[in-house]
């Protein structure tokens, strides 16, 4: 029991140690202010821009197509957090690739490494701090969706928000999770950068490679994609395969860089 | 408290240590001394737990060091080569964040971290940011992260580097008063740090022990025996050899030529009985047609000892223990082993001035008894033993 305490409390001081690092980066800013810059224009262009949601409503209503309305809530929703979903491809390798680097560069992880902390909890810390961080950085753009929401008629249904949001987070935990794996790898915060992008992109146009497979395998590797997942709570159906796909990648890069943090002990010369 | 046995790590085919024995007892401050590249760090890591032996076996606080390292991780505080700080945080915040990750109960640890960081004179510094403060603070930093918990054995690796002298001495007097209530190592290439901090010292070179005493009885080896300093112009290779041959000179060292004129060598020699051999090198020098500038005696120091010691093994080594011979030749390889001229001038001259300096050394001991003690001794050069 005791033991379980002190673990808890060892996350927790990883978790409040990586938070407070990101607070007092400018480099995390800087990214905070190019994704809310970035979100905000697309959420701009996708309602009030040429061919936005109001000019097709518009236009729909002009040509008094009563037949087929437009079910603008979920269209917008659809839309918009699937732009945000690709926005946050970019933004999360920036995220995760100092998560480990650093520890190395600083020599910290030879604290960290000689403390009575497990390589998991450390990871796990670090895992939930950094989902956090994107968290708050998502926190703010519900402002502006509540001013959407707010004006809508018909009412929005608030649920389709929510489950959206959450595919958002998800998905980010999951790819967050593989960034720090492969921060552990390396000492330089530019090439975890990289790799955690080229990872993402893989991992993104898996579904494109899937759909020229048949079989089997396509259908076994159109499940690993992202973006099939992530579309399915963008449109608002809690998808329990892609809720399980995004916490195995997160326990899978919790796994793997508990692991490679042990070897790399074992190996360094 | 500390018990090192057979301890050896190679990197590849590297031996960074090799068969690395010793004990502290609890309360003492264990000195490790020796030169840059040594295998220093190599072992104090190890007994941190960070890396893992090769083979041998490191116990702390009766846990070993490798297979028990979440108990061996809970006695030590630790401060490796590079203070391991986290730069955007406050010094007081940084120590409360190690506290808690030390396992400090949450009641203590406000009067822990005060503690820690009046002993190291941060009391100034608590709210500063890690990145701003110069070298000497981040290392007064690193030592109270070290403390901060207070561990019962306590292993500082090269504690006083980057510090300026005020702050040298206020860190030895730290660790000073740490000793009693913690069981202390401390490595260092620093002399006076060990002669003035440490109850006992431990010389490694290249690896391997050469010896383990308190700092009185390791200048004792040499006492009797005398030092000279001498400069010389022409040929350095030259002065080295015939140096070496004297059988009046156990030892020759060579000193940097800083600041001497072109072609001008300097040379630090000890003698190999207590017969003052000044004569003798002034005529060597003089029939080698070699320059000599200055002859002055001096006392032998501490500095001698381990400059003797750690010049004087390889070839002692090679000739008592034909076993080592492998690895002595994998750790010669290391291109930390700098001077050209010593490494070329020791092994068979040395050998051979040994040879020949020991029976009249001790003209009562039967030189077939010698060999074996030495051999069993294996890291005592020290000539004059009986």
């Amino acid at each position: 029991m005791n033991s379980i305490v002190t673990v808890i409390s060892n996350i927790i001081a990883i978790y409040r140690r990586e938070l407070q690092s990101y607070f007092a980066s400018p480099l995390a800013y800087g990214i905070a202010t190019i994704f809310w810059l970035l979100a905000s224009f697309l959420l701009i262009i996708l309602v009030f821009g040429p061919q936005g949601l109001l000019e097709q409503s518009a236009f729909a209503d002009q040509a008094g197509l009563q037949s087929a309305p437009l079910d603008l809530p979920y269209e917008f929703t659809q839309f918009y957090l699937g732009l945000l979903g690709s926005l946050a491809m970019f933004v999360l390798p920036a995220l995760s690739m100092g998560l480990y680097t650093d520890e190395r560069k600083q020599g910290t992880l030879e604290l960290l490494a000689t403390s009575p902390i497990t390589n998991w909890a450390v990871a796990l810390g670090k895992l939930l701090g950094v989902v956090t961080f994107f968290l708050t950085m998502v926190l703010p753009l519900l402002v502006l969706e509540a001013l959407i929401v707010g004006a809508s008629d018909p009412p929005f249904d608030l649920n389709l928000l929510f489950i959206g949001h959450l595919g958002l987070i998800l998905m980010a935990a999951g790819v967050l999770s593989l960034g720090m794996f492969i921060s552990s790898l390396t000492e330089s915060t530019v090439l975890a950068a990289i790799l955690t992008f080229a990872m993402v992109l893989v991992l993104f146009v898996l579904e494109g490679v899937a759909s020229g497979l048949e079989g089997p395998l396509g259908e076994a590797i159109s499940h690993l994609s992202l973006l099939k997942h992530y579309s399915d709570f963008t449109q608002g159906v809690f998808d329990l395969g892609g809720f399980v796909l995004f916490l195995s990648y997160a326990v899978l890069g919790l796994f793997l860089t508990a692991q490679s943090i042990e070897a790399f002990r074992f190996q360094r010369n | 408290m500390i018990e090192v046995d057979q301890l050896s790590k190679a990197y590849g085919s590297t031996l960074a240590i090799k068969d690395v024995s010793f004990k502290v007892e609890p309360g003492e401050i264990l000195g490790f001394l020796g030169p840059n590249g040594a295998g220093k760090t190599t072992t104090m890591r190890i007994l941190a737990g960070y890396l893992p032996a090769t083979s041998g076996t490191a116990r702390i606080a009766d846990h070993e060091v490798h297979t028990d390292s979440m108990a061996v991780r809970q006695s030590i505080g630790y401060l490796p080569e590079t203070p391991p700080l986290y730069p955007d945080m406050t010094v007081e915040a940084f120590l409360y964040f190690v506290a808690r990750i030390k396992g400090v109960p949450i009641g203590d640890r406000s009067q822990r971290v005060a503690s820690a960081m009046e002993r190291c004179n941060l009391g100034e510094k608590r709210r500063i940011l890690i990145r701003k403060l110069s070298k000497g603070f981040r290392q007064r930093v690193g030592i109270a992260q070290a403390i901060v918990h207070d561990p019962p054995v306590i292993i500082l690796d090269e504690p006083t580097v980057g510090l300026d002298p005020k702050q040298i001495i206020d860190v030895r007097n730290l660790i000073k008063s740490l000793a009693g209530q913690h069981t202390i190592i401390l490595s260092t290439h620093i002399l006076p740090e060990v002669s003035m901090t440490c109850d006992r010292i431990t010389i490694i070179n290249q690896g391997r022990i050469v010896a383990t005493d308190t700092p009185e009885n390791l200048t004792a080896r040499l006492a009797g025996q005398l030092g000279y300093a001498i400069e010389v112009a022409g040929d350095p290779e030259r002065a080295n050899s015939v140096l070496n041959d004297l059988e009046q000179v156990e030892s020759v060292t060579a000193l940097s030529g800083e600041g001497l004129a072109e072609n001008h060598y300097r040379f630090q020699l000890v003698s190999a009985t207590e017969d003052d051999p000044g004569s003798e090198i002034a005529s060597a020098i003089i029939n080698s047609d070699l320059g000599l500038y200055e002859l002055s005696r001096n006392r032998v120091s501490l500095e001698d000892v381990f400059i003797n010691l750690i010049t004087e093994d390889p070839s002692t080594a090679e000739e008592d223990d034909s076993e080592t011979e492998p690895c002595e030749a994998v750790v010669d390889d290391d291109p930390e082993n700098d001077d050209p001229t010593k490494a070329e001038a020791e092994p068979d001259d040395e050998a051979a001035l040994v040879a020949a300096a020991e029976p009249p050394t001790d003209s009562a001991a039967d030189p077939a008894d010698q060999t074996p003690e030495d051999s069993a001794e294996q890291d005592t050069p020290a000539k004059t033993d009986e």
